[in-house]
């Protein structure tokens, strides 16, 4: 820092937070100076998003001090967190698209002439004068659905400016731009970090942090770890601390049989994935994982038939794979658990019978197309014995459950097809531990009974929990595999592909982050 | 049972309890006439035409789409009906024949139903192959084939179809009328329909949830051109019985009936949101606006208050309709979700 002494502009101390059957944080400090970036890092689930949804007054806390300038907050209401200059700036920016620049800055307050009427040669001047006082050069007759994704990203930076925001979290800013747009946002963030704004910086992208960060706080678990000098670390230091020493929640058998069920050769669609090729064999766990935009997300989604998969060779059970929809790629034996199970999992206001049963009526209906209220009911209740799924009655509408057996729904609407590969996508995302765990031995259930299951998610501990191989795409390619058993399988080294370096040799990567 | 279902209980048949109340209200305000055999069937005549109609906009509106096409299906075929099989005669005062084939009832009546059918498969056709609007599509449909209508008609009115095509609009087995009976028969087969057969599962979860149905392996482009092929093919039979009743023929016929359709789903509880409602539930709805119309009527109320007083049913209907979804969707738990949950 170059100044003497800078001024604590927010102080968070002791603050934890308890969810039902989960310690969100524990006692976390955060401080932040003026006119510093100060990175967030941790992996999925160890307390990012709670501490800043407490700072933006969207969760209360259980205990803990809140000071904004000095001053104590309490009971923070996402009002007074706007009032007291905090400011969120999302991955995807939402703002009044079919709107100009300048209505987007002065909304509400747009200048007025004598008979009432918008003053728009005041209004545009205006506008252009407050973006020019920040250095930023936008056309601000334009609408913003015409601006690109960074200058959309600089200008809701802009406008939390003008509403008198002091610290701005800025969540995966980069997740959707290419290296020369985060050039531009970079240069943009630094020019106003001189002028004493601060940020909160949370990302996935470790390299990023390393760039524009000043400090960087780590969580784990939902405890502080530490907040450190950035140009005290390298990237895979700083992963040992977001990792931690950690013991393999779950323990399993493999079941992998020599058939192979899953074969994809030399997959590419331009834009997501290049030369994507791998096998999946009968019983086995793979895990496939990535950052955002790696292309393994687009992968799991274009196999299914929800996306156009591109040019490559697909073998499922040994047949050539052609489905063109789901109810195809269900016919030929792949079956995808969706990561938003609210959109695409279930039909929320429907019963849990229904749900279950959707993949399979055709097996259900007799030759007028009835459905079989007796086959349906006894293989509903196997499934809900089968997979424990605790409802008050098949009837129950299943919004009403718990996200977990919510899950469970779904998988068992997937089970019943009786698929030969399964995919899951971010299987246990927004559910509680202990459904985590049931989660986990319903795959280990479906994989010994002989369904290959391809995992794609970026928890990257609970793959290890249950994958027998562990996949990573960078860039749109498998840059990288581990085996369960090998020595070189570790948190560190599969977080490290993740990011982009060789896994198999750290020192290299240390080298290029001294 | 407890408190909560019994709450639960009450607000899902709640149309029930209004029917009786309304009942009990004109039975007392007419010293008992309104409670009779002929009161009855006229409610039933009365919620005949209606009802078929709105047994195609249902289905529609449960799979999450506005019909707005029938009435001018109605207004198409019934003319055009009463031109294919009418003598030819020289326009005089408004009222025409036909131009003078006069083909049998039993061809053109196959012909109204094909010529719905087919409607109601080119707006499924351009809805989900093209992509476009619902409301506007069919709204768009329904000004078009009255258009054609009255180039048919000239607007004239056109009198006098034959007997053998009066049968299901006027027709009588003993008292009772063939188009009450045709009309319940088929709300009760359609109940089933939605509710035990595979299309039925199909209509509701793609109503409910379109991209949830698609992942679940159905195909919610074609069970929603069915949805509307059954929409064109229920327009079709409702012109042959309106046509059969009246046995007069305007391009005006069916108009603002689907305003009617789709108040009559809404109160009986059908969302127009898609995937939630049943067929006996809009039937309620149709009971419910044709007990109003025909106790108004009995009270020789002044017609020009019955629309009005249909428009505040509406209005209380849904009222209530909003009400109830409030009630149910307060107490969810564990959906709380931060706009952060991504990170």
């Amino acid at each position: 820092m170059e100044t003497g002494s800078p001024k604590v502009i927010l102080e968070m101390k002791g603050i934890s937070k308890t969810f039902p059957g989960v310690q969100a944080l524990d006692n976390v400090d955060l401080t932040v100076f003026e006119g510093e970036i100060h990175g967030l890092v941790g992996k999925n689930g160890a307390g990012k998003s709670t501490l800043m949804a407490i700072l933006m007054g969207l969760h209360s806390m259980d205990s803990g001090e809140l000071r904004i300038d000095g001053r104590l907050i309490t009971n923070v209401t996402p009002r007074g967190a706007l009032e007291a200059g905090i400011a969120y700036v999302p991955q995807q920016v939402r703002m009044m698209d079919s709107l100009t620049v300048a209505e987007n800055i002065l909304a509400g307050n747009l200048p007025v002439n004598r008979l009432g009427l918008v003053d728009w040669n005041t209004a545009f001047q205006d506008a252009e004068q407050r973006l020019r006082q920040l250095g930023l050069d936008l056309d601000v007759r334009q609408k913003v659905e015409g601006l690109g994704v960074v200058e959309q990203t600089m200008l809701a930076i802009a406008k939390a400016l003008f509403s008198k925001a002091r610290i701005i979290i800025l969540d995966e800013p980069t997740a959707a731009l290419a290296r020369a747009e985060i050039e531009r946002l970079f240069g943009f963030i630094r020019s106003l970090k001189k002028m004493g704004v601060a940020f909160i910086y949370i990302s996935h992208h470790l390299e990023e942090v390393f760039e524009i960060c000043d400090l960087v706080t780590v969580l784990r678990n939902g405890q502080r770890i530490g907040t450190y000098d950035v140009s005290s670390l390298d990237i895979p230091s700083l992963i040992r601390l977001m990792v931690g020493e950690e013991l393999r929640e779950y323990e399993r058998q493999t079941s992998r049989q020599d058939d192979v069920v899953l074969e994809v050769r030399g997959l590419t669609r331009r834009g997501h994935y290049e030369d994507v090729t791998f096998r999946v064999h009968k019983g086995e766990v793979v895990g496939l994982s990535g950052l955002a935009g790696s292309g393994a997300a687009a992968l799991g989604r274009a196999l299914f038939g929800l996306e156009r998969r591109g040019i490559g060779e697909i073998w499922v059970n040994g047949k050539p794979f052609t489905a063109r929809d789901p109810r195809e790629a269900l016919d030929q034996g792949l079956a995808y658990l969706p990561q938003d199970r609210y959109r695409f999992g279930l039909v929320g206001i429907r019963p849990v019978r229904e749900n279950i049963t959707y993949t399979i009526l055709h097996q259900l209906v007799n030759t007028l197309r009835f459905v079989s209220f007796v086959k349906e009911r006894s293989l509903v209740q196997k499934y809900i014995e089968a997979l424990g799924i605790v409802c008050a009655s098949p009837e129950q509408r299943v919004n009403l459950l718990s996200g977990g057996n919510q899950q469970k729904v779904v998988f068992a609407k997937l089970a019943a097809t009786r698929p030969a590969v399964l995919i899951l996508h971010e299987p246990t995302q927004g559910i509680d531990v202990r459904a985590k765990l049931d989660i986990y031995h319903i795959v280990d259930e479906l994989a010994s009974q002989g369904i290959g299951i391809l995992i794609i998610s970026s928890e990257v501990r609970e793959l290890l929990g249950v994958c027998d191989r562990i996949l990573v795409m960078h860039k749109g390619r498998i840059s990288a595999e581990f085996k369960a058993d090998d020595p070189q399988t570790t948190p560190e080294n599969i977080l490290l592909a993740i990011e982009g370096g060789n896994a198999h040799d750290q020192k290299q990567v240390a080298s290029v982050y001294p | 049972m407890t408190r909560s279902k019994w709450l639960q209980f009450i607000l899902d048949q709640m149309i029930w309890f209004i029917l009786i109340l309304v009942v009990i209200f004109f039975t007392l305000r007419t010293g008992g006439k309104f409670l009779s055999g002929v009161t009855l069937i006229n409610v039933l005549l009365h919620a005949s035409v209606l009802g078929v109609l709105t047994i195609g906009q249902t289905i529609c509106l449960l799979s999450g789409n506005f019909d707005l096409s029938a009435e001018g299906i109605v207004s198409l075929l019934t003319v055009l009906a009463a031109w294919l099989m009418l003598p030819y005669r020289e326009m005089t005062l408004a009222q025409a024949g036909g131009i003078g084939w006069e083909l049998s009832p039993f061809i053109v009546i196959p012909l109204m139903l094909i010529l719905g059918t087919l409607i109601g498969w080119i707006n499924g056709l351009l809805i989900t192959r093209l992509r476009m609007n619902n409301f506007i599509v069919t709204l768009a449909m329904q000004l078009f084939l009255r258009g054609i209508a009255y180039v048919i008609s000239l607007g004239a009115i056109m009198p006098g179809t034959p007997k053998e095509f009066n049968w299901l609009g006027g027709g009588r087995i003993g008292a009772i009328p063939v188009s009450v009976v045709v009309t319940l028969l088929l709300f009760l087969v359609f109940e089933f329909f939605v509710r035990y057969t595979r299309f039925g599962r199909e209509l509701y979860a793609v109503g409910a949830n379109r991209d949830a149905a698609r992942a679940s392996g159905f195909k919610p482009e074609r069970t929603i051109t069915q949805a509307y092929v059954i929409g064109g093919f229920m327009a079709g039979l409702a012109s042959w019985m309106l046509l059969g009743r009246l046995e007069v023929s305007t391009p005006t016929l069916g108009q603002g009936m689907t305003l009617e359709t789709v108040a009559s789903a809404v109160i009986g509880g059908v969302a127009l949101s898609g995937g939630a409602g049943s067929i006996v539930g809009a039937f309620s709805g149709v009971l419910l606006l044709s007990i109003v119309d025909t106790g108004l009527n009995i009270m020789e109320v002044d017609p020009f208050w019955i629309t009005g007083v249909r428009g505040l049913i509406i209005l209380v209907a849904l009222l209530l309709e909003v009400q109830k979804a409030r009630f149910r969707l307060s107490p969810v738990p564990g959906r709380a979700k931060s706009p952060l949950a991504q990170s």
